[in-house]
This record gives C-alpha cells, sequence and structure tokens, in this order.
C-alpha cells in the first residue's frame, strides 16, 4: 500500500473539529495548477483517476496527511470529481450544506476544495461557515440567509486545497467579474474504526480542548459546541461515546481503498 | 447604520414632489383636473416594502447580532460583497431607526437540547416601506 504519514498532531486535530475546516496553501505544483485552470467544467471521473492527478493532488502528501490524520489508514480515495466553474458575473448562491447532512458525531467524510487559480474576492470565492459542520439543517431552510459573523471567503492562492468535514455551511460568494473562477471537488471516506493514530507526542490522550466561541454563536450554543466536540474527539481517540456508520453513506462521489491504488 | 435604504425612499418623495409642483402650476393656470390629483395618489401608493432578517445573540432587543440578511426590491439586482460589518447593533437598534418588527422569535418552538445546534438564533424579521 502506497505509504501515507499522518501530518496533523492532537492540537490541530481538535482545532479541526472545532472549525469543520482547514487549508493548505499553494501546495499543488504550479505546471500542474496551469493544466486544470483549462479543464473543462462538470464531471471530471476520468480525470481524477489519471496518475498525474493523483500525484498532484489527491495523494500529495500534505494533502493524504490530512486525511490519514482524520480519516484513519486505508481511507477510500476519490475516484469521481466535480470541476465548479463559475465565468459570469452572480449574486453568489445561498447557504447551503451539500446532499443530506451527514450529522453525527464521528469525522467519516472529508469533502475537499482544490483552486488551480488563486481566487480574489471580486471572483466569488467559495464561503464557509467554521462550526457549521456541526449544526443539523434542512439545507432549504437556511437559504435566506445572508451574512453571518464569522464568515469566511476563501479567497488563496493557486493550487490551495481546503478540506472540510462534510455538512459545514458553503456558498459559491457573489461574482464581481467575468473571470474564469474553478474548483475541483472531491471527497474522501473513512474505512477504518477510529484511533488516535495521527502525529502525537505521548500515547497519553489529552481530554479534548475547547477552541473558543464562533462569532455568530451564542453562549449555549458554544456550551454544546464544546460537549459535542468532546464526543467528536472521544470518538477518534476511540474512546467510543457514540457509534457511526463506516463507511458512511456515498451519495454523490465514490472511492477506492488506498490499498488498491497503484501507479502506472 | 450601514444599511442604505434611502435611494428609493427620495426616489418616491422626489416623484410626489414633482406631482405637486405640477399640479399647483396647473391650479395657478386654473388647469388641475381629477387625473392630475390621481396620479399623486398613484405616486403615494408606490411604496415598497423592504425586508430585514436579523439573528440576535438572545431574545433580548438589546442583544448584539451574529448575522443579517436585507431583502431590498428598490436596490439594483447586482452582486453585492459580504460584509462583517453588521447593519445594526442591535434590534432595538434597527428598531430605532425606523423598522418595523413583524416577527419574534418564539424559543418554544425552538427543538431545544443540550448537545446539538440546528439553525441560527434569534431570528427576528422587520419590514420597512419606502
Amino acid at each position: 500500500m502506497i505509504n501515507v504519514e499522518p501530518t496533523l498532531n492532537d492540537l490541530q486535530v481538535m482545532q479541526f473539529i472545532h472549525n469543520g475546516y482547514i487549508t493548505l496553501e499553494s501546495i499543488v505544483d504550479a505546471d500542474f495548477n496551469k493544466e486544470c485552470e483549462s479543464v473543462d467544467g462538470g464531471r471530471l471521473n476520468d480525470f481524477v483517476l489519471t496518475d498525474e492527478f493523483r500525484r498532484n493532488v489527491l495523494l500529495h502528501p500534505q494533502v493524504a496527511g490530512v486525511v490519514r490524520s482524520l480519516l484513519g489508514a486505508n481511507f477510500l480515495v476519490p475516484t469521481s470529481a466535480h470541476h465548479h466553474l463559475f465565468e459570469a458575473p452572480h449574486r453568489g448562491q445561498t447557504w447551503h450544506s451539500d446532499g443530506i447532512t451527514e450529522y453525527g458525531y464521528g469525522i467519516t467524510h472529508l469533502q475537499c476544495y482544490y483552486y488551480p487559480k488563486a481566487v480574489k474576492i471580486e471572483d466569488g470565492p467559495t464561503m464557509i461557515l467554521p462550526g457549521s459542520h456541526h449544526r443539523l439543517v434542512d439545507r432549504e431552510a437556511i437559504a435566506h440567509y445572508g451574512d453571518i459573523l464569522g464568515q469566511l471567503s476563501l479567497t488563496v492562492p493557486a493550487g490551495t486545497v481546503a478540506m472540510t468535514r462534510y455538512g459545514i455551511w458553503h456558498k459559491a460568494g457573489p461574482k464581481l467579474n467575468a473571470d474564469r473562477r474553478g474548483m475541483i471537488k472531491f471527497s474522501y471516506y473513512r474505512m477504518a474504526m477510529p484511533k488516535r493514530d495521527w502525529v502525537r507526542d505521548s500515547d497519553e490522550i489529552p481530554s479534548y480542548q475547547h477552541q473558543g466561541r464562533h462569532p455568530y454563536v451564542t453562549e449555549i450554543e458554544s456550551y454544546r459546541d464544546r460537549r459535542r466536540g468532546e464526543l467528536t474527539w472521544n470518538w477518534l481517540c476511540g474512546l467510543t461515546e457514540v457509534e457511526e456508520p463506516i463507511p458512511p453513506i456515498q451519495m454523490f462521489n465514490s472511492g477506492i481503498p488506498l490499498s488498491a491504488v497503484r501507479f502506472q | 447604520m450601514i444599511i442604505t435604504v434611502t435611494k428609493g425612499e427620495t426616489l418616491v418623495k422626489s416623484t410626489i414632489k414633482e406631482w405637486l409642483d405640477n399640479c399647483i402650476e396647473k391650479l395657478n393656470a386654473g388647469e388641475l383636473t381629477e387625473a392630475d390629483l390621481r396620479g399623486v395618489m398613484t405616486a403615494l401608493n408606490s411604496e415598497k416594502q423592504l425586508l430585514l432578517y436579523l439573528y440576535s445573540k438572545s431574545t433580548n432587543l438589546r442583544s448584539p447580532l451574529g448575522g443579517w440578511a436585507l431583502y431590498d426590491t428598490t436596490a439594483p439586482d447586482e452582486p453585492v460583497l459580504p460584509s462583517q460589518d453588521a447593519p445594526y447593533a442591535s434590534v432595538l437598534d434597527a428598531v430605532n431607526d425606523g423598522w418595523r418588527i413583524v416577527q419574534f422569535p418564539r424559543p418554544e418552538l425552538y427543538n431545544f437540547t443540550d448537545v446539538d445546534n440546528t439553525y441560527l438564533t434569534y431570528e427576528f424579521i422587520l419590514e420597512k416601506f419606502v
């Protein structure tokens, strides 16, 4: 099996539990970014199966290292992807989470956004709401929401990969220009029961450290986030208080086990 | 205040003023008709409703806001960059600026649990006519 080393430590895992995302800026090779810039919009099932896409993006050591840290060994590597391509100006999408929420306490599904080209605020960057992956909502019932304190526009340099806990609220932000803005979206899934096998200084499992209050969150909601974070942390460390289906539902995307991936 | 609703308001007022100036001119000339006065009435009835959603940190109208959304039919249908500056400090601040509350949040309708968060709280809906 291709060797993938975890890259996150205890604190970084706790931060991911709290925020629901991590961004890896400018990690993809510039030449490969150029190649991906001109890819058509829509499904990219053949392209993501190529060795070069796997080497440059899907199994890039930093990307795969985060996946290995959060989803354990022999995770499902994406075999499908979608290129979300915008050119004309638009008012932006409405806030939503994709599909059904996959609401649960575990981390079993990472949804990732790869930006081959730099994204400026005028380009209609993807917007995410940190911490919203903790919220069980009907996606159509949050469509009237507007600006939310703490929302984040992913204005990023070329070659950035943002990795999110599935269910995080997101949308394409308002686009003021007619420049091409692309984002390739794909998902990894957990196949192994969780244990604390990311980067660690000792075998002693630290207690979950709540990472503070998101700006839009009320006081009671912050207490709930803390408790929910503890449940997720304990689950990831193998101190199971809750059960989650493994592998999770794969509604729109597919993958193959890391152990089955072969480079030509 | 960040949200500007004076554009539509000014437009309606200037239209009414124009009609009234025209009516006075015609009155002085002895040419005022019923149709002229009905025109003023039409301008007065052209008010448009603006809606403002405010997400308060509690049911207290003085609480700070966590989110907001303005639906303004008088504004051009163009993309607007996101903002992190709340239009008002609180719901009460908005009311003080002429907004009327048309829906109060009702906590008993929320599915209260000790662990799970759902929608943004506490949603006030306000209106203003311009």
